[in-house]
C-alpha cells in the first residue's frame, strides 16, 4: 500500500450464484493513482469481483466505496475496458470513443478536442472516420481503452483486455498501456490470467484463490518505473513471477483437472 | 501543375469511358438478356406465329406506346401505385410497431406469436375475394391485401433484429450508465436496422403480388385489371406490357432499397 489517499475500498464483499459461493468476504483498499492487478486460476471470481466494482453485477453483501461514496450500479465515474472490444459496428472510431460522454449528456466541442487528444494518445490519430471492421484487433483494443478514458473516470477497470491478442501485440500493448497510464496516473484495477503481465504492469498484485474466491496474498511489486520490456528478463522480475505462480499452482492444477474430468 | 491535371484526367474518366467500362463489366448479363429477348422474338414470330398466344417483344413495345398515348397506362399505373404505396407504408409502420412490442414485452410476444406464425405461413392472397367483398371494388380492398401480405415479414424481421442484439454491446453502454431509452436508441435499434431493411425488401415482391391478385378478383382500374382485361380479349401485347411494368417496378424498388441501405448503413461490408 502506498501513502496515497484511499481511492477504492471494498468491505466484506460476498457473492453467490445459487449455491455456488463465488466470493467470500473480500476486503481491500486501493490508493489513488495505484495500478493493481488481480491474478488467479479460472473460477476464482476475479472477473466477478471486477464486474461488481463496475456495477455490472450486484454483490450479496458487503460494500464498495469510491472516494468514500458507496457505489450502487454502473456510472461514468468508472471506465470499464472489456475483454472483447465491444465496439458498436455502425459507429466510426470517433463516435465509438465518445459514447460515454454522449450517454452522460456532455458531448460538446470541448469534449471533442479531448477525444481527439485521447485518440492521439492511444496512437489512433487519423483513424477517426474508420469503422471498427476496418481495424485490427490491437487497434480495436486501443479504441476500447480510449472509450473508457473518454469519461475521465476516477477508476479504470480492465477485464483481461489483451487476452484476445497474439503474444507480440500483447507485449506492445502492455508497454503502451504503461505509457498512457504514466500520462494521467489513473487508479487502475486490472484482471489478468497472465502472471508476467500482472507483475510488469502493477504496483501491487492481488493473488486470488478459488472455491470460494478470496484474496490469498497481496504482493508488492518493488520494481522501478518506467519499466522497459527487457525488465521481464531480470532476476527480480522472474522471482516475482515465480513467487506468484507457486501461490496459485495447486489451484490452477485443480481447476485444469476439473475442466478435463 | 501539368502533372496534377494529368492525374486528375486519369482518375476521373469521362462519362463515355465510364459507361463503356460499365457495359464491359456487365457483358454477360446484358448478353444474356439480349439473347433471351431475341429468342422470344424469333419464337413468337416464326414458331408460334400468333399474337393471340404469344406476343413478341417488338409487339409489346408497340402496345406500350399505344397505351401510353391513350393515357390509359398512366391511369392504371397511378391506381396500382397508390394501392401499393398506401398498403406498403401502413404495413411497414404497423409491422415495426408490432415487432417492437413483441421484442420488448413477453406478454405481447406470447399473444402475437401464434397469429404471426400462422398467418405468415397462410397464403393470405387467397383471401383477396373476401377482402373485396368486405371493402368493395375500389382501392381500399387492394390496400388491405397488400398490407396483410407485407406486414408479416416486417414484424418477424423487426422482432428478430431487436432480439438478437448482442448482450455484450448492451452491457458496454450500460457500463457508462445508459438508461433503457438510451440502450434502445443507441444499441438495439441500430443493430436491428439491417434486419428491418431485409423485411422491407421481402415485402416488395409480396406487395406487388397482392396488388395484381386483388385487382384480378375485381377492380375498375390498375395494372392487374389491365392484365385480366387484356387476357379476356386475347390482347397479349397489352398483357405483356402490364407484366413488364410490374417486373420493372419490382426491380427498381429492390435496387432502390439496396442503394438506400448502402447509404444509411455504410458500416456493413
Amino acid at each position: 500500500m502506498t501513502d496515497a489517499p484511499v481511492k477504492l475500498s471494498v468491505d466484506k464483499l460476498t457473492k453467490q450464484f445459487g449455491s455456488l459461493e463465488v466470493l467470500r468476504s473480500i476486503s481491500a483498499e486501493i490508493g489513488r493513482g495505484e495500478f493493481v492487478s488481480i491474478v488467479g486460476p479460472s473460477g476464482c471470481g476475479k472477473t466477478t469481483f471486477l464486474r461488481i466494482v463496475g456495477g455490472l453485477e450486484k454483490a450479496n453483501s458487503g460494500e464498495v466505496r469510491l472516494d468514500g461514496r458507496v457505489l450502487d450500479g454502473p456510472g461514468s465515474d468508472r471506465g470499464f475496458v472489456f475483454q472483447q472490444d465491444n465496439l458498436l459496428p455502425w459507429r466510426n472510431i470517433l463516435a465509438n470513443t465518445e459514447i460515454g460522454p454522449e450517454i452522460g449528456g456532455y458531448r460538446n466541442a470541448e469534449q471533442r478536442s479531448k477525444t481527439m487528444k485521447l485518440l492521439k494518445l492511444v496512437g489512433l490519430a487519423g483513424f477517426e472516420n474508420y469503422y471498427p471492421r476496418q481495424l485490427s484487433g490491437g487497434m480495436r483494443q486501443r479504441v476500447n481503452l480510449a472509450r473508457a478514458l473518454a469519461v475521465d473516470p476516477d477508476l479504470l477497470l480492465m477485464d483481461e483486455p489483451f487476452s484476445a491478442l497474439d503474444a507480440q501485440t500483447r507485449e506492445i500493448m502492455q508497454t503502451e498501456l504503461l505509457r498512457i497510464w504514466e500520462e494521467g496516473r489513473k487508479t487502475v484495477l486490472f484482471v489478468t490470467h497472465q502472471i508476467d503481465e500482472a507483475v510488469y504492469l502493477s504496483d501491487r498484485v492481488f493473488v486470488f484463490a478459488r472455491r470460494p474466491g478470496r484474496i490469498n496474498e497481496i504482493v508488492n511489486i518493488d520494481l522501478p518505473r518506467p519499466r522497459p520490456l527487457s525488465m521481464k528478463r531480470t532476476p527480480e522480475f522472474v522471482a516475482y513471477v515465480d513467487h506468484i505462480w507457486k501461490l496459485i499452482e495447486d489451484d490452477v492444477r485443480a481447476s485444469v483437472l476439473e475442466e478435463h474430468a | 501543375m501539368a502533372d496534377a491535371a494529368l492525374t486528375e484526367a486519369q482518375t476521373q474518366p469521362g462519362f463515355g469511358a465510364s459507361f463503356a467500362a460499365g457495359l464491359k463489366a456487365r457483358a454477360w448479363g446484358l448478353g444474356s438478356v439480349a439473347g433471351g429477348l431475341l429468342a422470344w422474338e424469333i419464337i413468337s414470330r416464326f414458331i408460334v406465329g400468333s399474337k393471340l398466344f404469344l406476343a413478341a417483344p417488338s409487339q409489346v413495345v408497340v402496345a406500350f406506346f399505344e397505351l401510353t398515348g391513350s393515357g390509359e397506362l398512366s391511369k392504371h399505373i397511378y391506381i396500382s401505385g397508390l394501392e401499393f404505396i398506401i398498403g406498403y407504408g401502413v404495413a411497414c409502420i404497423l409491422g415495426i410497431l408490432l415487432g417492437l412490442a413483441m421484442a420488448q414485452s413477453k406478454a405481447a410476444k406470447q399473444a402475437l406469436q401464434p397469429w404471426v406464425s400462422g398467418l405468415y405461413a397462410t397464403p393470405t392472397v387467397a383471401l383477396a375475394p373476401l377482402f373485396i367483398l368486405w371493402f368493395g371494388i375500389g382501392i381500399m380492398s387492394k390496400v388491405v391485401v397488400v398490407a396483410v401480405l407485407v406486414i408479416f415479414p416486417v414484424i418477424i424481421n423487426t422482432e428478430a433484429g431487436l432480439r438478437t442484439t448482442s448482450p455484450q454491446l448492451i452491457e458496454t453502454v450500460r457500463s457508462f450508465g445508459a438508461n433503457a431509452r438510451q440502450i434502445f436508441f443507441k444499441v438495439s435499434l441500430p443493430s436491428a436496422l439491417p434486419f428491418i431493411f431485409a423485411g422491407f425488401k421481402l415485402g416488395i415482391g409480396r406487395g406487388l403480388i397482392g396488388v395484381v391478385v386483388a385487382e384480378l378478383f375485381g377492380s375498375r382500374a390498375g395494372l392487374g385489371q389491365l392484365i385480366s382485361q387484356s387476357a379476356e380479349t386475347f390482347n397479349m401485347p397489352a398483357l405483356f406490357a402490364g407484366v413488364t411494368i410490374l417486373a420493372a417496378a419490382g426491380i427498381a424498388m429492390t435496387s432502390g432499397f439496396g442503394w438506400l441501405e448502402r447509404k444509411l448503413l455504410p458500416w456493413r461490408e
